[in-house]
């Protein structure tokens, strides 16, 4: 199989804002169903109409066969798109919608009408020839889309969360029949869903995005038993996120015991651990390696859902048969279970400026801070000036410095004016005992932090830095 | 004892406003346009319309003039929209403004500015008089014809065009398929809005000097003279042109979706 499509460190901003999606390398080959899945507003639909033509990455190149089309506009390009909500022109019949790309390359009626017919016949939709488009339902619209697509045999059919409109029966019915057509029509696929099951049911390969940011590319297999970060493990699936440490190589920390696992880190390395929940097996208190007490069981149809207080993790676990709410299990998992992955950030990095009255300024706001650090032995005065030990006073105003927050020590507020800087909670993930979110402020800025408490994504809350949580040090130029 | 409030008596002053100014004149004017001096039924003005060279050739000079002021209206007016439909959002505001803001000063004085400025390029008005009424009237109405475009065209889905361009269609090609057909609606709305007071509008007529007659001055001729019948007469068959011609039209602009018949007003 030959790569059909590459793309190569796209990016795109719209109107000099932040970029949308950055860093975006991804290869295709020919007759893959490829899948970009990833919350919304990840940057997988504009990574789409990017390919379609509909926009112009600011850098970088997408090749379509090894050449260049990303200036192309989507007339020139042998790409056809299942619109999200099907744009169906409402002014033609189905013949006309169906053989609008046809006419335009002016085959003959003949063959026209053949192909038409033909492609009618493989969504399924014969005889609806001289129908409305107003008088279809939602699927039949859906069906009239992808033939409209596919009539034109297109190098690569791209398709825009094409089943988010039907209802979930529909939906399941709708998936089948894809992933039957694109064996059948040996066109490469790129799918784009939000849906992480559709994911891993159609695709060859699943490329999972979030933030603008290719996270994991992979089988459906690898992206759901080795996620490259604790981001793709919570999206994928259920699974418990522990904080832990290597004790040694081969030897991971987390809930207060130590673990086999198969994961090489050197010791004392921060790893985002990775659990499924089938992969826990209940065992009598003493035989397992951690232990703990239920506090509740779920049932899920297939399974049971049952969580354990584990010290301060709450653990949840998924197996057939129930467990007494109250009672104390252990708790035994497998090496091939757990999965270690070096951990995200674990202190804020900044470029910051130190303004008056001995604050700093980062991340889109102003924070209290103690320029001492940056003299040893010197002092704030009864002024409010920095003195140093040898007596001598310093301006720092508009001096750069290096902030460094730890992750742990932020706290979030919903009141305003109480932090230095305000944004919105972009994502967040339950990691036992506490919460890790990613906030951005309206200029972009991140910050991480860890919270016990829960909060809502896109929650708008300021971000409150104690003053011996800001760490202050020269950028290595100015020295 | 407890007053029951439905909200279907919301409607009341709605139906008497309707019955008041709208049903009775129409039955007034029906009553004068069938009857003559003495109160009895008559066909008299009717076929009266049709045999006076006289009103048959009013008739025949106000769609002239209607005619060509549509249709120049249509002309700017169809780019005008499509630009500001494709405008940015802020900068869209202002331009659109910019065309609305004439529509704040009274007609007749725009008119009479505009008299001052032909009859400054001219010397003389006389010389030129349809030229002047098309250009009066164009300049009038142009607003009439710009705005249910643009609404049409701002309405447009976006992905459609997008659809039209994935499957092969250049942009003069996706317009043409796509766009044009899809703004019929507000094309029609726009030619309705303008047609008629085209046709009836005589005080740009009057302002800029032009002496002949179109519908509604030989209506308002007729009124003076008080000769209710044959004045009523004449209204009444230019409701029913006009009545016939939204009929046709609606009957030939495939409206699928109610929404779109919005832009009909």
């Amino acid at each position: 199989m030959d790569n059909i499509i590459e793309l190569r460190g796209i990016k795109k901003c719209f109107e000099g804002n932040e970029p949308v999606v950055e860093d975006i390398n991804l290869t295709v080959k020919r007759g893959e169903f490829v899948t970009l899945l990833g919350p919304s507003g990840c940057g997988k639909t504009t990574t789409l109409r990017m390919i379609a033509g509909f926009e112009t990455p600011t850098e970088g190149e997408i090749l379509l066969g090894g050449e260049d089309i990303s200036k192309k506009p989507p007339y020139l390009r042998s790409i056809n798109t299942v619109f999200q909500r099907y744009a169906l022109f409402p002014h033609l019949n189905v013949f006309d919608n169906i053989a609008f790309g046809l006419k335009l390359k002016k085959l003959n009626k003949k063959k026209i009408v053949e192909k038409v017919e033909k492609v009618l016949d493989v969504v399924d939709m014969e005889g609806f020839e001289k129908r409305k488009i107003s008088t279809l339902s939602g699927g039949q619209q859906q069906r009239i889309a992808i033939a409209r697509a596919i009539v034109n045999e297109p190098e690569i059919l791209l398709l825009d969360e094409p089943l988010g409109a039907l209802d979930l029966k529909m939906r399941k019915e709708m998936q089948l029949e894809l992933k039957l057509m694109h064996e059948s029509l040996g066109i490469t696929f790129i799918y784009v869903t939000h849906d992480q099951e559709e994911a891993l049911t159609m695709s060859d390969k699943v490329v999972v995005m979030a933030n603008g940011h290719i996270q994991q590319i992979g089988t459906p297999e690898e992206i759901y038993n080795e996620p490259n970060n604790a981001f793709v493990a919570d999206f994928i699936g259920e699974s418990n996120i522990f904080n832990g440490v290597m004790a040694e190589p081969l030897k991971a920390r987390f809930c207060d015991a130590v673990f086999e696992c198969l994961d090489n880190y050197p010791k004392n390395t921060h790893v985002d651990v990775v659990v499924r929940p089938e992969d826990i097996v209940i065992v009598p208190e003493d035989e397992g390696q951690i232990k703990g007490e239920v506090i509740s069981v779920i049932f899920k149809g297939i399974h049971y859902e049952i969580t354990v207080q584990c010290g301060k993790n709450e653990i949840v676990i998924q197996r057939t048969k129930s467990a007494e709410v109250g009672s104390v299990v252990g708790m035994y998992i497998e090496p091939d279970g757990i999965h270690c992955m070096p951990c995200g950030t674990l202190v804020n990095c900044y470029e910051g400026i130190i303004s008056k009255n001995n604050t700093v300024e980062f991340g889109d706001g102003v924070f209290e801070c103690d320029v001492t650090m940056l003299y040893p032995g010197s002092q704030i005065d009864e002024n409010g000036n920095l003195m140093t030990g040898g007596g001598e006073y310093i301006d720092l105003t508009g001096v750069r410095v290096k902030v460094e927050v730890p992750v742990d020590m932020p706290v979030m507020s919903d009141d305003e004016n109480e932090g230095g800087a305000c944004g919105n909670i972009n994502s967040l993930i339950y990691k036992g005992d506490h919460y890790n979110y990613l906030i951005k402020t309206k200029s972009g800025f991140e910050y991480v932090l860890n919270d016990e408490y829960l909060w809502n994504e896109n929650d708008y809350v300021s971000i409150v830095i104690p003053k011996e949580a800001i760490r202050l040090s020269f950028l290595e130029s100015e020295e | 004892m407890k007053i029951y409030f439905s909200r279907k008596n919301l409607c009341i002053p709605y139906a008497l406003f309707l019955v008041l100014f709208v049903i009775a004149p129409v039955l007034v004017v029906l009553y004068y346009a069938f009857t003559n001096g003495e109160g009895q039924f008559t066909l008299e003005n009717l076929v009266g319309f049709f045999t006076s060279a006289n009103t048959i050739g009013t008739l025949i000079y106000s769609m002239a003039v209607a005619f060509v002021v549509t249709v120049l209206c249509l002309v700017i007016a169809y780019p005008v929209a499509y630009i500001l439909s494709k405008s940015r959002i802020k900068r869209r505001n202002g331009l659109l403004i910019l065309f609305i803001i004439p529509m704040w000063i009274n007609f007749t004085l725009r008119v009479t500015a505009l008299k001052e400025v032909l009859s400054a390029i001219e010397g003389n008005l006389a010389y030129y008089p349809f030229i002047n009424t098309v250009i009066g009237q164009t300049y009038d109405f142009l607003p009439f014809m710009i705005l249910p475009i643009y609404t049409t065209l701002i309405k447009l889905d976006k992905d459609l065009e997008e659809a039209a361009s994935d499957l092969g269609a250049n942009d003069f090609r996706t317009f043409l398929k796509v766009t044009l057909p899809l703004s019929m609606p507000g094309v029609i709305s726009g030619i309705m809005m303008v047609f008629l007071p085209a046709m009836t509008n005589y005080v740009i007529l009057d302002i800029l000097y032009n002496s002949t007659y179109i519908m509604g001055s030989l209506i308002g001729s007729y009124f003076s003279a008080y000769n209710w019948h044959t004045g009523s007469m004449i209204s009444i068959v230019l409701f029913a042109i006009v009545f016939a011609a939204t009929l046709i039209t609606n009957k030939y602009t495939d409206i699928d979706n109610a929404a779109d018949r919005g832009a009909m007003l």
